[in-house]
């Protein structure tokens, strides 16, 4: 060990190589990993908080029904089973049904979110993307539409739109609602579509005074899909609780775009890694080979003293070992640490407008930030140490494979 | 001592060098018995073959044909861990040069052996101490080779070879790089361990002037011995 360290010492540039060829992989790594967790992350809330929750429960559906979801009529039992449990943030009841949205002679296809205000208000879904008029308010009669349904619509606040509801279940209805407020969807085909209005006025639309489709959920503590642990600790805890005729959906189910990119994600950063990785192995295999080269006398010495193989590799290991931990320690510090002072500086935003609004349509925000996750920090690390290690290897077992009298002859 | 068992026995050593096309001849049929407590000179010309039979005896190389005994043991029987096992725990080797470890002291060179065998540090700390200090050089305990001369480094490396008392060291040309006086100085270091502690050495040098106070002395030329002379031996007496 101490040999190991003074080796190290001897050759300084080589071995500054060697730190640098681990520490910029895991770096890298680590980097790479903080801004997809936040890309994620930020396709997870999008997604979880204004549409689907961690969670729903619905009724479960029997006949397909296109666009619209089953209605169930007694969500108070699935309220007060909700209620026996733990680890809940958030949860309401919602109607929503595919309609037609019509201002003159112009109509869209859209969907109607009936929603609880004062209850959704919490966790800041569309309330806080009203860009014009209000967000609604219990009980009151009125849509809150998307900016580009308002276009596509040619109305503003104040004006009447005709909800045209066709629930297959309750057949068709027909509401006459004024629009209050108009919001900037972070999803462009959310803001053509997605309407909300009171629950209330969502039952009138389907003429069922007791009807919703489901009710969402949101589990406390979780950041991202990577606590999806959470969210299905807590669903298991509703196994019997609930009502025989209703099912639970997690997000995965709910928003699978946002698991589709992850499943992308994956392999991607993968081929990142095995890339990184594979450069950082072959500068080490290489720096570590020059270093027994030149070394080959003293190993020769070594070994004509009698030390075994097992010996030999173990110093050039020990060297390598030491160096690799060295360097993937300060290479997961440094990605730490930049992760903090962008997180310090409220993120890096993202130049462009055309980028943004591309942005806006995968749910994503213009501004990057950094989201460490230790475990993916220590594996990061720890998987460069390894591959390190493994690519020492061969220069060890060249070293214990030395033949003494020639490596003593040898010279440089 | 002529009829005390052999230390070593050689029978019939042959070593033919191959390299590509070319096969380099250096020992054509060399025996020998080496006993305990002898001071032996190998000497003969360059090229005669004096290192060849060094790192034969030594456990380092192979023979192409024949056969070496160690303390009745038979080198070729032995695996190539066996062989470093036997260099480890029975031989002390003293090189022509670059003999010691460069990012270890001259304490932790001469330990080295010691640690390889597994002595605990307490324990080789204070025999490698005790031998620097017989030999003289325990001032330099501390230095890295680089920092002492070549006649000092040929010390250590002597100190080196006889700490874990092997059965017997082998020194190549120990002092070709080392002038007339150091030269002599670090024959009668060896000479004296020979006398005080009964130590076997066996040197290969060419520098006739060294010999005078050798007990034995082996003559090769051309990877043959041409005279083995017993000498006066004043630690027999
Ligand atoms: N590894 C080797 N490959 C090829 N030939 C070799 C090798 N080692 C020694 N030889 C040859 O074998 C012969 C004997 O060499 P050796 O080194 O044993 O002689 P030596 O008596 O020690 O000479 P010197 O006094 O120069 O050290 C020489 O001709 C040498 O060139
Ligand atoms: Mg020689």
């Amino acid at each position: 060990m101490k040999a190991a360290i003074r080796h190290l010492r001897r050759n300084r540039g080589r071995t500054i190589l060697t730190l640098l060829a681990v520490l910029i992989p895991v770096y890298f790594l680590v980097s790479m990993f903080g801004l997809t967790n936040s890309i994620v992350s930020d396709m997870f809330e999008t997604a979880t908080r204004i549409d689907t929750g961690h969670f729903q429960i619905r009724h479960i559906e029997r006949r397909g029904m296109g666009a619209a979801i089953p209605l169930m009529h007694d969500s108070k039992s699935v309220l007060a089973a909700l209620d026996k449990i733990d680890g809940i943030e958030w949860r309401t009841v919602r109607l929503d049904m595919p309609a037609l949205a019509s201002a003159g002679d112009r109509s869209q296809a859209v969907y109607v979110q009936g929603v609880i205000p004062e209850e959704i208000a919490p966790i800041s879904s569309i309330r806080d993307l009203v860009v014009k008029g209000t967000y609604l308010k219990n009980g009151q009669n009125g849509a809150v539409i998307g900016e580009e349904l308002a276009a596509l619509l040619n109305v503003g606040v104040g004006d009447q739109i005709v909800l045209l509801g066709a629930h297959p279940e309750t057949g068709l209805g027909a509401l006459k609602v004024p629009v209050v407020g108009i919001y900037r969807a972070p999803i462009s085909a959310m803001g053509r579509t997605v309407i909300h209005t009171t629950l209330t006025t969502a039952r009138r639309l389907a003429r069922s005074p007791n009807a919703a489709t489901a009710v969402v959920v949101r589990v406390s503590g979780v950041t991202g899909p990577w606590d999806v642990g959470k969210i299905e600790a807590v669903t298991a805890q509703l196994k019997g609780l609930l009502p025989d005729d209703v099912e639970v959906l997690d997000w995965r189910k709910l928003a699978p775009q946002v698991s589709g990119y992850m499943a992308i994600l994956r392999p991607v950063m993968i081929i990142f890694a095995a890339i990184f990785f594979g450069l950082g192995a072959l500068v080490v295999l290489n720096t570590l080979y020059l270093s027994v080269m030149e070394r080959t006398r003293e190993l020769g010495l070594i070994i004509a003293l009698g030390a075994s193989r097992w010996r030999v590799m173990g110093m050039i290991l020990t060297e390598a070992g030491l160096i690799t931990v060295i360097g993937a320690v300060c290479g997961a510090l440094i990605g730490v640490a930049l992760a903090w002072i962008v997180e310090a500086l409220g993120g890096i935003p993202l130049p462009g407008a055309e980028l943004a609004d591309y942005m806006k349509v995968v749910g994503m925000k213009p501004v990057l930030h950094m989201m460490i996750s230790w475990p993916q920090v220590v594996i990061s690390a720890a998987a460069m140490v390894g591959v390190a290690v493994l690519a020492a290897w061969f220069p060890a077992y060249r070293a214990s494979k030395l033949e003494p009298v020639e490596a003593m002859r040898y010279v440089e | 001592m002529s009829n005390s068992k052999a230390l070593i026995q050689t029978i019939d050593l042959h070593k033919t060098y191959k390299t590509e096309a070319v096969e380099t001849p250096a020992l054509n049929g060399v025996s020998i018995e080496l006993h305990v407590g002898e001071f032996t000179a190998v000497a003969g010309p360059s090229g005669s073959g004096k290192s060849t039979l060094l790192h034969l005896l030594g456990g380092l190389d192979r023979p192409t044909s024949g056969e070496i005994f160690l303390e009745g043991v038979a080198l070729s029987g032995l695996s190539k861990d066996q062989l470093a096992r036997l260099r480890m725990t029975n031989i002390g080797f003293v090189f022509q040069a670059y003999n010691l470890i460069p990012v270890l002291t001259v304490l932790e060179n001469t330990a080295f052996v010691l640690e390889l065998q597994g002595v605990v540090r307490a324990e080789r700390i204070k025999r490698a101490r005790k031998i620097l200090a017989e030999l003289g050089i325990e001032q330099y305990a501390d230095q890295y080779p680089s920092r002492i001369s070549g006649g000092e480094q040929q010390r250590v490396a002597v100190a080196r070879a006889v700490v874990a008392e092997p059965s017997i060291v082998l020194a190549d040309e120990p002092t070709a790089n080392l002038d007339t006086a150091t030269s002599h100085e670090l024959i009668d270091l060896m000479r004296r361990l020979n006398e005080e502690k009964g130590a076997t050495f066996l040197f290969a040098t060419h520098d006739s002037r060294l010999l005078d106070r050798v007990s034995r002395l082996i003559t090769i030329v051309d990877g043959l011995i041409t005279e083995d002379e017993k000498k006066h031996d004043p630690s027999a007496e």
